[in-house]
Parts: structure tokens; sequence; C-alpha cells
């Protein structure tokens, strides 16, 4: 069996995605107990020209799948030669393109799956994870059953492993063996519309200032912006406020938005609903600033400040600029 | 144009949940609910019908014999009749096990449009649908904020990173919805009366073709323990101060992490 540990490495618009260098750097880690290598399996727009960069972060080699910008799930047939007995498990992001392409190879080679981790390893050759369940009130271990085939799929969000940087290795790079024919490889973008905007993409946020009901309208999220800046973050939403045509969809936090893991969280004028918590759970920190004393986000934020949102959130920024410029 | 809703029961949002001794899920005496996002697939289903885009919507739960109350409240929204795949050998079903016996009652059905919620509320992995898709050898059309069909063929509106996508395949297809959609439509009383008359059959494994070896003991994954999350400090709070001495204070803890 081998010993390798296998991650799905997504590139777009000729570069790596945030994800490809961390579970690069996450695979690595893995492979050094399991005794194997870190092995990209590449995919997207400039993964063929790429994949070699991604030894930098830890890869030893990386199969090129395909490189072209198509639905992620339509690279699982020529993902399952290599991936068929290739590693103990297969890192994959925590994203809806992540998510799809590993569901497929579930399906497609009878594969045990982990949901986001918050930890993974290998001890005496098994595959052992920790993930947070019920709210996060218990924490499970969870191991494939005895002679499960492998690889293991393990679900990873962004920032669960920080990205080793300054490295200098080229990872070995071959192209996938030619797939059978499948019906998976049918689906297709038929038409594309850019926003006016550019939009942020949130999962790699280290920094998230997130703005709910109370920000009460598309220029309520001007102040959240500026102290976001000041911080050198991202602005993010609930549903409520995404649902209200405030801020585009893909800010928004949550069950059926993104699932967001940055080193500091800070809501604004949101309740903490459940399905907004399971979005922003894993944050390192998290600050509440809310009017409402009793609001749920009280209960598990690290610091909750009760008051205006309009009167703290700019004397914030100012403060952190005041205190820059010192 | 036929449509076959996957629909799961799951605990009510917030009961109250925990392990037994066995590191099952403990979900009795739970209140259980359709899976709220499964609700937004029954919706776009039958909104399809009322656009006259189809014509006939099944729904498909695997699950204990309290399943079919899910099944009975999806067919007081709307829909023709329900199948439930239930068996001794399928507790404790993990995500590959699920998707198993959906694709091997979903080929049985023969649908155009297999279409499910993005995601269960009691297991986070959004893992089904492309595995189903991936199991009968079908497209994916998921995460979708919108759903048509014709024409042989079914489209999604999907957000992409800059802005929307519409992700098209030939049909049969498996597709999954987003809460985009719109609000799912509640059941009136005469659909619930409705409800009461419409079929709804009971599937063993082996009515799909599976045997209990096929399912390996249901899971190829175990909890081998739990135990209660690192315990963390109690939340600060920052109460009835001015906003000048708040932000000074919260600036003051953020500076104590390192954060600015």
């Amino acid at each position: 069996m081998s010993t390798d540990i296998l991650f799905l490495a997504e590139f777009a618009d000729g570069a790596p995605a945030r994800s490809a260098i961390e579970l690069a750097t996450g695979a690595a880690e893995l492979a050094s107990q399991s005794g194997g290598v870190a092995v990209a399996l590449a995919y997207g727009s400039g993964a063929a020209s790429g994949a070699a960069s991604l030894g930098a972060h830890g890869a030893a080699r990386a199969i090129v799948l395909g490189d072209e910008d198509r639905p992620a799930i339509t690279y699982a047939p020529a993902a399952v030669a290599s991936a068929r007995d290739g590693g103990l498990a297969l890192l994959a992001p925590a994203t809806p393109n992540g998510r799809d392409l590993a569901a497929a190879l579930v399906g497609l080679l009878d594969l045990p799956a982990f949901g986001p981790v918050r930890t993974a390893g290998v001890t005496d050759g098994v595959l052992e994870t920790e993930q947070a369940t019920l709210q996060g009130s218990v924490i499970t271990t969870s191991r494939p059953v005895d002679g499960a085939p492998t690889p293991a799929v393990v679900l990873v969000l962004a920032n669960t492993f920080t990205p080793a940087e300054g490295g200098s290795g080229t990872a070995e790079v071959a192209e996938a063996p030619g797939a059978d024919d499948s019906a998976l490889s049918k689906a297709s973008v038929v038409e594309s519309h850019e926003a006016e905007a550019k939009v942020v993409n949130l999962e790699e946020a280290s920094v998230i200032v997130a703005g709910g009901r109370g920000v009460a309208g598309e220029a309520g999220f001007g102040p959240l912006r500026e102290l976001a800046a000041e911080l050198g973050g991202a602005v993010g939403a609930s549903r409520a406020a995404a649902d209200a045509g405030w801020i585009a969809y893909q800010l928004q936090i949550g069950q059926t938005g993104k699932v967001v893991k940055p080193s500091l969280y800070i809501g604004a004028g949101i309740s903490g609903a459940i399905q907004h918590r399971v979005g922003m759970q894993t944050a390192e920190h998290v600050v509440a600033i809310n009017k409402d004393p009793d609001a749920p986000i009280g209960e598990f934020a690290d610091l909750f400040v009760v008051g205006d949102l309009f009167q703290i959130v700019p004397a914030l920024t100012e403060e952190i600029r005041r205190r820059k410029g010192a | 144009m036929k449509i076959v809703v996957c629909i799961k029961q799951v605990p009510a949002t917030g009961a109250d949940k925990r392990y037994t001794e066995d590191l099952r899920l403990d979900r009795t005496g739970v209140e259980a609910i359709i899976n709220p996002l499964d609700e937004y697939a029954i919706e776009q289903a039958l909104r399809l019908v009322d656009d006259g885009a189809v014509e006939s919507v099944t729904y498909l739960s695997m699950g204990p014999d309290q399943a079919a109350e899910a099944l009975r409240r999806a067919l007081a929204m709307g829909g023709d009749d329900a199948v439930l795949v239930t068996d001794p050998a399928l507790a404790g079903a993990d995500e590959w096990a699920t998707a198993k016996v959906l694709a091997a009652a979903l080929d049985k059905l023969a649908p155009d449009v297999a279409l499910m919620g993005m995601a269960s509320d009691d297991a986070r992995g959004s893992l089904v649908p492309g595995a189903v898709a991936a199991m009968r050898d079908v497209p994916l059309l998921s995460y979708g904020a919108e759903l048509k069909v014709g024409d042989g063929s079914a489209q999604v509106r999907r957000l992409s990173a800059t802005g929307y996508d519409w992700i098209g395949a030939p049909l049969p297809v498996v597709a999954s919805v987003t809460d985009q959609i719109g609000e799912p439509r509640y059941a009136s009383l005469k659909g619930i009366m409705a409800a009461k008359r419409k079929p709804m059959e009971t599937w063993s494994l082996a009515d799909v073709g599976l045997s209990a070896d096929d399912l390996r003991g249901a899971a190829l994954t175990q909890v081998t323990d739990t135990r209660a999350p690192e315990a963390k400090p109690p939340t600060e709070r920052i109460e009835n101060l001015p906003a000048p001495e708040a932000a000074a204070k919260i600036a003051d803890w953020l500076a104590a992490r390192k954060l600015i």
C-alpha cells in the first residue's frame, strides 16, 4: 500500500490557488509521518506550467489532470488511475470545487471520506482525523475501517495548514494517463457573467470584518470596509445582508456561503444564528459588536462589545490608525 | 420530464444531540425534520412543475421507518409519490454508503434529474451529490442558485469567483441547489390531506439490488473516540462605554494577541 499523501491542487488564471499551496504543506506534513511523499493532482488553467512550483511548498511529485478552466468534477475520470491506491490519504479543499471532485473520487473508487477536519495525522500507518461536531460541542476522532480502499478523502478548510514559504524545490511533473469516457466530463460552462466589482476570495482572508442585519443597508458596509482595509482584511456578511442585496453573495459566510477560518473575525450587527456560526466557528479569534446584549454571538465570541456599531467601528478604525502612526 | 428529489430526515436544528456509548450519534427522542436545505430542492422541483417544465416529482429518502414522516411532509408541499429505502443493515451509514444506496435506488427510478440540497444539517461534507453522480456515471450540476430543464439538457446558475456561470449538461443529471432558490412553500391544509392518499413505497436493500456485503457494514469510516473541546476562556465583555473608550479597549485586546 502506498504511504504517499495525495492532494488536490486547483489552479486558476495561470496560478495555484492558495488552497493548493496550503495543502502541499499539509500533505508534506502527513507524508513525513506516513513515510511517503506529497503528490499533487493538479488541474485548472496554469496547472501544466505551474505544477512544478508546488515543490517549493512540499510536493515531491505532481500529476497534471488538465489545464482548462472547467468544472472541477469533470477532472475526476482523469484522476482515477492516479488516485486508486495512490496514497494513504487524499487532501481536498473544502470548497465547492474541491468537494465535488473529491466526492466523484469517493463514488468512483469507493473511498472513505472525512468532513472538514481540525487536524489529521498518521500513527503506525493509520490515518486519524479530528472533527468538531454538534456545533463544536464534541470533538470526534475518526479513521477508515480496517481494509477500506485507499486513499481516504480528507476535506480541509482554508487556513488549516500554514503554507511553507521560501522553499526552492521543484516537483517532478507527469501527465495523468488517459481517462475512460465518462458522463462526468459532460458538464460545461455554458455562459459566464462577470460582476461589476471585483470580489475577493473570502476563504483566503486572514482577517474578516463581517456585517449582518444590523448594518441596515448597503451604505452601512462603508465603515466595515474602512476597518477591514486598516486591518489588511476583507469584508464578509451574513445571509440576511446578502439576501437583502447589500453585498455580493460571494461574500456570504455560513452554511450556504463560505466557510472561513481567519485568524481574526469581527462580526458587526450579526446575531450569530447557527447557520452563520457554522461558517466561522473555527476562526481563531472572534470579536462581536452588537447592540443587543443577549445576541447569541455573545455566547461564543472571545470578545463581545455591546454597543452601536456605527459609533464603535469608525472609532476602532481611528484608534488603530492612531496607534500605527504612533 | 421526471424529477426525483432526495431528502434526508435530520434532527431539528439546535436540538440537543449527543453520542451514544458505542460512538453513534444518538437521535432518539429528538424532533426530526426535513433537512432544511432539502426543502429548497423540493421548492425548485415544484416550481418547475408550476412552470410546466416537469411532469412528475418523486421523493426518495434513505433512513429508518420514521423517515416516512419526512416524505409525507414533502408530499404535503406537492409532488406525486415517494420511496423510502430502509433496512436494518443501513444503521450508521456514512456518506459513501448513503450515496451507494441512493445511486442504486435512482438507477431503478431512472429520473431525468435527481435533485438534492447542497448539504445536510447533520453531516457537512456535501459529498453525496458528487458521489451519486459518479456512481451512476451521469453529469453533476452542483450548487445551483436556479435550475432550468428542457430540450434534453439541464442548467444551473452557479456563483463563480467573480460573478456567476450557467453550467449545463445533457440529461440525465444529478443536480444540487442552494438556498438562493427562494423560500420553500408551506404545506396547505389541503396539501396535508392530499398527501395522505399519495402512494409511498418502502424498499429494502435487496429491492435496490444491494446486499449488506456491498455496504461493508454501512460505513468506510468509524468514530474511535469523542471528547469535549479544549476549554476556552469565558467571553470577555465590553459594555456601557463611550465609543472611543470601547475602541481603545478593543485595540488593547487585539494588540495583546498580536492581531494589530
